[in-house]
């Protein structure tokens, strides 16, 4: 499997590649092929060797690969690890390799029987690398690209796929600024912001299928995660390479072993920290201190944030996996169901699914077929989460449930308390549903066929499809539609949409060995169409709640104009990508390694005059431990050098953006052939200012990689130094208004520049007899500036965004500028508080003021929201049969905003809910809120992220089962930070121009604690 | 043999994937409209023209915030959207907005600036493509298609009257795209386009008939010309008093038609705003909102309270609690002016038609809501005038003009927003006879402004209340200017004509430096991105 290098069809140049030249030069290629195959030559068996290979347990390896070096002469290891093979002469050299195991090289010398036992691959040296239409050995890399094997993932509940390597690979961000809601989504960056206004996350490949679903992917059928990291590795994937490339692999059956595996846990959050807002207790003590009114309490006494928490949620999951393969065919099977119980009510998430792949030969292997299908069906309830906000407002001398004509200022209408302008959120749990369904489904397949040795074309189908179908309703109880718009009627809304992707991809590859020269070409053609369809419909007047919203002909409002009109909506849009590719791999003494690929792309979203695009790279590495003069130090046990260049664009942007489209503007009047009474019809103008010159974001990228492995690899590690440069970068630009009939045009303008330095380490620090200590640490630190918006044409001074919010409507708290490093604070410079309390700030001319004075030329950079150091520290403990894992994580020199400390640590708010702090530490504040670098904290932190403790129970060789692991797991566990005195969790928002902000989203952070179980038999 | 067989396979290989599936990337559009398929018949070419009638909602009625209609009233001296408690500081823009220091980087300019801006690129871009039109092949004759050039070059010609009010000296382009970095032009140049534009068209459309209902009829063309006029002073340097008489004069005797049967003012003190006001006889211009066609009227954001206050008017609708009516302006009405009375949220709130009290959720949570002439921290103890920040939930009267009625209403919601009404006519044309006069007052100016005026006042009263020629002095001409037309969006317009803008103090509101702030800044960001725009002087 090692040599399974690819071929390229021709150099990295940058002709134009029309589909005329493709042909010709799959001409060119092909005569290569038989030249190539005319000269190759297969070895005469001479001598049979046989033998036998296990593992370092002492069980047979079933699969191993056994070739005789230096000839493409090999087989593998049968179910019982027992191999034959004929070699041609006494000094030939049997290699034998297996996936995660150390490879063993034996010279036969007269031997007819050789046995050996391969050990467990700490360093992984000859792991195998995803690399995106193809794999290599580690060894034959040239590009920076990290892996995450299975037993490296992050264990516990995951909601997300990426959860599994959150912090484990260094420059890639996984944030989840909603907490731990099971109905958010993570969001993930690569090597830091590539784009303003398209799409910043990595492309997500699940075996082989270019923008898959994550949706489809279960924690355990995952096998690993290849990360390609820099433009040389990402530029195969084109226009889509820009942010990275995340290359997800499923597991397989494995050849001769036929088993079940059962996995489960359950788990449970946990609060961790709680906001300290004024309780019941404390809010009478403030009437008693006269600060607010008596009138104020209602004799009740309520912790709404502790009611909205759901103490009893549980989250479980179960996987069933029958898994096995024979000579010729192997199979996976995977059953599982998951339920995600988030700490809030009416907050969860119901999954389940399956994924199932087969993969049978014939002829010899030659001709392979696998497939491949995949479903995730889920069910979640959306209602619930959104609701902790109301802690600021809600008064904790009331009630939740009232009676109807009590003496309550609010009569207590159908049974819920109803406070002025708010909203009870048991009410709207009591009288509403927010619900989505969604089906997802990937199915995909591909032919190999190996014409000669070493040449294969293959072809490769997919069709991915996401649905999901949305319900909500609020009942004519609801307290909103009471007095509201729907007149005390029912509302109902139903929507509909599906995506789905179709992919083609024929590619040829072929491989050759010469002497010492080995070549890996690769060819293809890549086609994806994808397409959008939506609709939705929304209707009020239900005068029962018999139908919900399954009679949505039912609501009056189709004939009663006294309620708002009945909503009907739908939508279509798609687009196309078409892409030629090619790359060669040529390896020189299996010492000397370039890679050169190019990928020519045209996507239908860009203008006429820019369809296409060319997005070549080339990348070498030289094995400097390999080298004679290396031979006798002891120092280094490996040491590689890669050096990688690539270009790469990004399409992920709105479609139909070049095109010149009109919109609507809203009804008007139109009296038509002398009609009495008006008819009100849409009407239509320009709907933006065309581009037809739009065209691709493109990214230059240079990385400097060096892998090393000190003292016979117990610590091994890779260095990266990249500098991408994103040029073209597309926003809306303000156009000169007159002439221009629209304020802006999009179009390619702006650079942004990120540097920075990778460090991934491993060390095996104590391995002796029963206690192993391995440690794995991730570090990196980048830098992204924002090198330039404007041209001659086109002019942006800055971009501000991270809107602060309401009340007061104190505007953006981020600007990036032109030059400046993405994620500035930009606002006013706390100077001290008036002897009554009013803020004061300083100006630009050195002088201080109160609020009402400053203006835009007082204010300036007072802080950065970007992280510019990560960390991760893994500690893998093994004694016997426990293995106990610790994990760290942390992100360094960044600012924070605490938004919440800036609105409600302040005793103006009050009658509203106020932190206990407005009348403790911000207790001199007797003003509004104002946004400046008081709210502003350093945001450093270093989290015990994951603590898992597991067992391995010793079983019978003989018995049914195989393995049985026990283990118990808490996330989020603990956090060391100075951010608010560790009262509220630091890890915010880190992705996107607008970083760094702590916004009032009160979903609680929390503490995950799982006991889980897995079963081989 | 096998290698040439493999050499066959391949060819059909990549010969198939170059027939199946080609390199094609047009683009297909499902929900847009893509231009070339539009302007077939007449409804489609009316569609088009009145693209930039519903768009100036956004940029002159209340309904916008970043509009004419903001920077009209909030730099005047009758409404302040002032900071109340934690709410409305938004970046001191209104504060600014008050007391006259904005500067060329206001986000709230530029998005006006913007807004404007388009409506005359949707108006060229009309013109354009109806120019273009084949009216046979469209099913139209040459006059209508004409009628509707003339209508759109009068509308075009009220954008830029509105354009050279707010900016003074801007480019003016009549092509959409063209020229790419347009000239800046003088307000007197900018004047002679209107005029020339509105003179050479307005004989060309339609005299006003209920069928014109929201559209540019002669009636619209006359008053946009009595109110160039008016301001010709201003705007050109040159006085024009006799030609605004002229022009009101054509309105106010119906030469321009009526919308409903013969143009005379309205004695309902409600009637011109009120939701049947589509057949408002004084009413000559006006937006024809209708919640029923899907056209919605959402003054609520900017002069509704809170949530609290739907159960005041029983509307359905609530707002933020914005714009409040300045102590000194509401001061400026007798007691026993009916405006006062109707026009005018003030005092106790009560549930509708009872006397629950509505409460307050702010400063007066769980409190009974009372309307204050006063936009201070009463309940800190604060005495005196207050200031832009002291405001609290219940400050100032509140706007009660246009009323949608009771969420039972049949025609709830459905006010037409009005632009020009008689009484304007009669206002412009009593102001050009007194200053044609000296400054004083004509016995025909008092006729006008008291046939106005006496709608407001009980027949006992009205003697002491009528205006004499002594009495109709310029300033009371102002003063009653200002409690006729509050709330309709022209108060900073007349405050310049009557050179009371940057000299005027009012309430939190101090004497400006110099006049150079009676034109606004053109917006840095478009000075930075057409090198041929100049900034206005003083900026």
């Amino acid at each position: 499997m090692k040599k399974q290098k690819l071929l390229d069809a021709k150099s990295f140049n940058q002709k134009r590649f029309s589909k005329l030249s493709f042909v010709l030069r799959s001409l060119q290629l092909l005569l290569l092929v038989v030249l190539f195959s005319a000269f190759s030559t297969k070895a005469v068996a001479q001598t049979t060797v046989e033998g036998n290979v296990k593992d370092s347990e002492g069980l047979p390896l079933p699969g191993v690969t056994v070739r005789v070096e230096g000839t493409g002469v090999g087989t593998q290891t049968d179910f019982d690890g027992n191999y034959s093979i004929d070699v041609p002469g006494d000094d030939s050299v049997l290699v034998f390799t297996f996936v995660g195991m150390t490879t063993v090289k034996r010279t036969v010398n007269g031997n007819n029987t050789i046995n050996v036992t391969l050990e467990n691959d700490q360093q992984a040296l000859d792991e195998v690398v995803v690399v995106g239409y193809g794999t290599q050995s580690r060894k034959s890399v040239t590009t920076a690209v990290a892996k995450v094997s299975e037993e490296d993932f992050n264990q516990g509940v995951v909601t997300s796929p990426m959860d599994l390597i959150q912090g484990k690979i260094a420059g890639l961000s996984v944030t989840r600024a909603g907490g731990n809601n099971p109905n958010s989504s993570a969001s993930i960056q690569l090597r830091g912001l590539t784009s303003i206004t398209g799409n910043t996350e990595p492309l997500i490949v699940i075996d082989g299928i270019p923008g898959g679903n994550l949706d489809l992917i279960q924690q355990n059928d995952i096998e690993s995660f290849d990360v390609l990291k820099d433009g040389a590795a990402s530029a195969i994937y084109g226009t889509r390479g820009n942010n990275g490339v995340i290359l997800i692999t499923t597991k397989k059956g494995k050849k001769g072993i036929s088993q079940f595996e059962y996995a489960s846990y359950v788990s449970r959050d946990y609060v961790q920290n709680k906001p300290n807002f004024i309780s019941a207790d404390q809010y009478r003590d403030i009437i008693d201190q006269g600060i607010i009114g008596e009138s104020n309490d209602y004799g009740y006494t309520t912790d709404i944030y502790d009611e909205l928490v759901d103490d009893t949620n549980l989250s479980q999951y179960q996987n069933f996996v029958a898994s096995g393969g024979g000579e010729n065919s192997n199979y996976r099977a995977s059953l599982y169901y998951q339920k995600l119980d988030g700490i809030a009510l009416e907050n969860d998430r119901e999954e389940y699914g399956f994924r199932i792949n087969f993969n049978q030969s014939a002829f010899d292997d030659k001709f392979n077929f696998q497939s491949s299908v995949a479903t995730n069906f889920n069910n979640a309830n959306l209602q619930g989460g959104g609701q902790f906000g109301i802690i600021t407002d809600w008064n904790p001398t009331t009630p939740i449930y009232a009676e109807p004509g009590g003496d309550l200022n609010n009569q207590g209408q159908f049974g819920y308390y109803q406070p002025t302008n708010l909203y009870n959120p048991f009410s709207e749990y009591a009288n509403r549903f927010n619900l989505r369904k969604q089906y997802t489904f990937s199915g995909d397949a591909k032919v190999t066929y190996e014409i000669v040795e070493g040449l294969k074309i293959a072809a490769f189908g997919s069709y991915q499809r996401n649905e999901w179908n949305d319900r909500y309703y609020e009942s004519t109880e609801d307290w909103a539609n009471i007095n509201g718009d729907y007149r005390g009627t029912g509302y109902a809304r139903k929507g509909n949409h599906v995506d789905y992707t179709k992919t083609f991809e024929p590619t040829i590859t072929f491989e050759q060995e010469i002497g010492k020269h080995t070549f890996d070409l690769l060819g293809g053609y890549s086609y994806q169409y994808s397409t959008t369809e939506e609709y939705s419909m929304s209707n009020s007047g239900f005068n029962t709640d018999s139908f919900l919203d399954w009679n949505m002909g039912w609501g009056n409002a189709i004939i009663d104009t006294n309620l708002p009109r009945p909503g009907l909506s739908s939508f279509k849009e798609d687009n196309t990508l078409i892409a030629f590719f090619s790359r060669i791999n040529y390896s020189y003494l299996d010492r000397y390694f370039l890679t050169a690929s190019i990928r020519r792309e045209g996507s239908s979203k860009f203008g006429a005059n820019n369809k296409w695009g060319n997005f070549p790279a080339i990348s070498g590495a030289w094995v400097i431990s390999d080298e004679t003069f290396m031979d006798e130090q002891n120092t280094f046990s490996n040491l590689k050098l890669r050096v990688g260049y690539g270009i790469t664009g990004n399409q992920g942007i709105p479609n139909y953006q070049s095109l010149v489209t009109l919109g609507t503007g809203g009804k008007y009047p139109i009296f038509l052939d002398n009609a009495t009474d008006p008819t009100y019809y849409q009407t239509l103008g320009a709907a933006k200012n065309p581009n037809p010159d739009l065209r691709w974001e493109r990214k230059k990228e240079l990385n400097f990689g060096l892998d090393f492995g000190f003292l016979s690899n117990r610590i091994t590690g890779a260095l990266d130094v990249y500098r991408r440069t994103t040029e073209d970068l597309l926003y809306n630009y303000t156009v000169p208004q007159p002439p221009y009939v629209r304020s802006n045009i999009y179009t390619n303008v702006g650079t942004i520049r990120n540097s920075g330095v990778e460090l991934a380490l491993s060390a095996a620090v104590i391995n002796k007899g029963d206690f192993k200590w391995n440690v794995d640490a991730a570090g990196n630190y980048q830098k992204n500036t924002l090198v330039k918006l404007s041209n001659e044409q086109f002019i942006v001074a800055q971009i501000d965004g991270g809107n602060i919010g309401n009340p007061g409507n104190l505007g953006n708290a981020i600007r990036n500028t032109e030059g400046g490093t993405i994620g500035n604070f930009y606002g006013k410079r706390f100077a001290g508080f008036t002897r009554d309390g009013q803020w004061l700030f300083h100006k630009a001319d050195g002088s201080v003021g109160t609020s009402d004075q400053m203006t835009e030329e007082d204010k300036t950079i007072i802080g950065n929201g970007m992280p510019k150091y990560y960390a991760s520290l893994t500690n893998t403990f093994r004694y016997k049969n426990f293995d106990l894992t610790v994990f760290f994580r942390g992100k360094f020199d960044f600012d924070i905003l605490n938004t919440v400390d800036l609105f409600y640590g302040n005793q103006e708010l009050l009658p509203a809910n106020v932190l206990t702090s407005a009348l403790g530490q911000y207790s001199q504040i007797k003003e509004a809120p104002q946004y400046s670098d008081y709210y502003l904290e350093n945001g450093d932190f270093i989290k015990l992220d994951n603590l898992t403790l597991g067992y391995n129970f010793d079983l019978p060789q003989e018995g049914n089962f195989k393995r049985l692991r026990l283990y118990a797991s808490a996330r989020n566990l603990a956090t060391i930070t100075g951010y608010n005195d560790g009262n509220r969790d630091p890890e915010v928002q880190d992705t996107g121009l607008f970083p760094g902000i702590d916004y009032r989203d009160f979903y609680p952070r929390t503490t995950t604690v799982s006991v889980g179980l897995n079963v081989n038999f | 043999m096998k290698k040439i067989i493999y050499n066959k396979f391949f060819i059909c290989f990549f010969a198939l994937i170059g027939i199946v599936s080609c390199t094609d990337l047009d683009e297909t559009t499902y929900t847009e409209l893509s231009k070339s398929n539009f302007y077939n018949n007449k409804l489609e070419i009316i569609q088009a023209t009145l693209r930039p009638f519903t768009h100036m909602q956004a940029w002159l009625a209340f309904t916008g915030q970043n509009g004419y209609y903001y920077h009209n009233e909030l730099s005047a001296d009758q409404v302040a959207w002032p900071q109340k408690g934690r709410h409305a500081y938004d970046n001191g823009d209104h504060i600014r907005q008050h007391y006259h220091t904005w500067t060329t980087e206001e986000s709230r300019l530029l998005n006006t600036w913007s807004l404007m801006w388009t409506g005359v690129g949707y108006v060229n871009a009309a013109i354009e493509d109806i120019q273009q039109v084949d009216p046979e092949a469209a099913g139209i004759t040459q006059e209508e298609l004409e009628s509707f050039v003339a209508e759109s070059k009068v509308l075009r010609a009220y954008h830029y009257m509105k354009i050279m009010d707010l900016w003074g000296n801007v480019p003016i382009v009549t092509q959409v795209g063209m020229p790419e970095n347009p000239e800046t032009q003088s307000r007197e140049a900018v004047f002679a386009f209107v005029e020339q534009e509105l003179l050479e068209n307005v004989e060309k459309l339609q005299p006003l008939s209920p069928q014109l209902l929201g559209r540019i009829s002669r009636a619209v063309g006359y008053a946009m010309l009595s109110e160039l006029y008016l301001n010709a002073e201003v705007w050109s340097g040159e006085a024009r008093w006799a030609d605004c008489i002229t022009y009101s004069d054509k309105v106010i005797n119906g030469d321009g038609g009526a919308l409903a049967g013969s143009m005379m003012l309205d004695q309902d003190p409600l009637g011109p705003y009120n939701n049947t006001n589509e057949n408002s006889p004084e009413n000559i211009f006006q937006f024809p909102f209708s919640r029923q066609n899907d056209f919605g009227y959402s003054w609520a954001s900017f002069y509704m309270g809170f949530s609290n206050m739907r159960d005041a008017l029983d509307v359905t609708y609530s707002g933020n609690n914005a714009f409040v009516v300045i102590p000194s302006a509401f001061d400026a009405y007798q007691e026993n002016d009916i405006r006062k009375q109707e026009w005018f949220l003030f005092g106790p709130q009560y549930k509708y038609g009872t006397t629950e009290p509505i409460l307050g959720t702010e400063e007066y949570r769980d409190k009974p809501l009372v309307y204050v002439n006063n936009i201070r921290r009463n309940t800190e103890g604060q005495t005196g005038e207050g200031s832009m920040t002291d405001g609290e939930e219940n400050s100032g009267a509140r706007f009660h003009k246009y009323r949608s009625g009771t969420k039972d209403d049949e025609n709830y919601l459905e006010n037409d927003y009005v632009i020009y009404r008689l009484t304007e006519m009669y206002f412009n044309k009593a102001e050009a006879l007194i200053r044609q006069n000296g400054g004083a007052a004509t016995s025909e100016a008092v006729a006008l402004i008291n046939e106005s005026k006496s709608r407001y006042f009980s027949e006992e009263d009205w003697p002491s209340e009528m205006y004499t020629t002594s009495s109709l002095t310029m300033d009371e001409l102002l003063a009653e200017r200002g409690r006729e037309f509050i709330f309709e969006g022209k108060r900073r317009t007349d405050l310049i004509r009557f050179g009371k803008f940057t000299t005027g103090a009012w309430w939190d509101k101090t004497p400006d430096g110099d006049d150079h702030l009676t034109i606004y800044p053109i917006p840095y960001r478009q000075v930075q991105t057409n090198p041929n725009l100049e900034q206005n002087p003083g900026y």
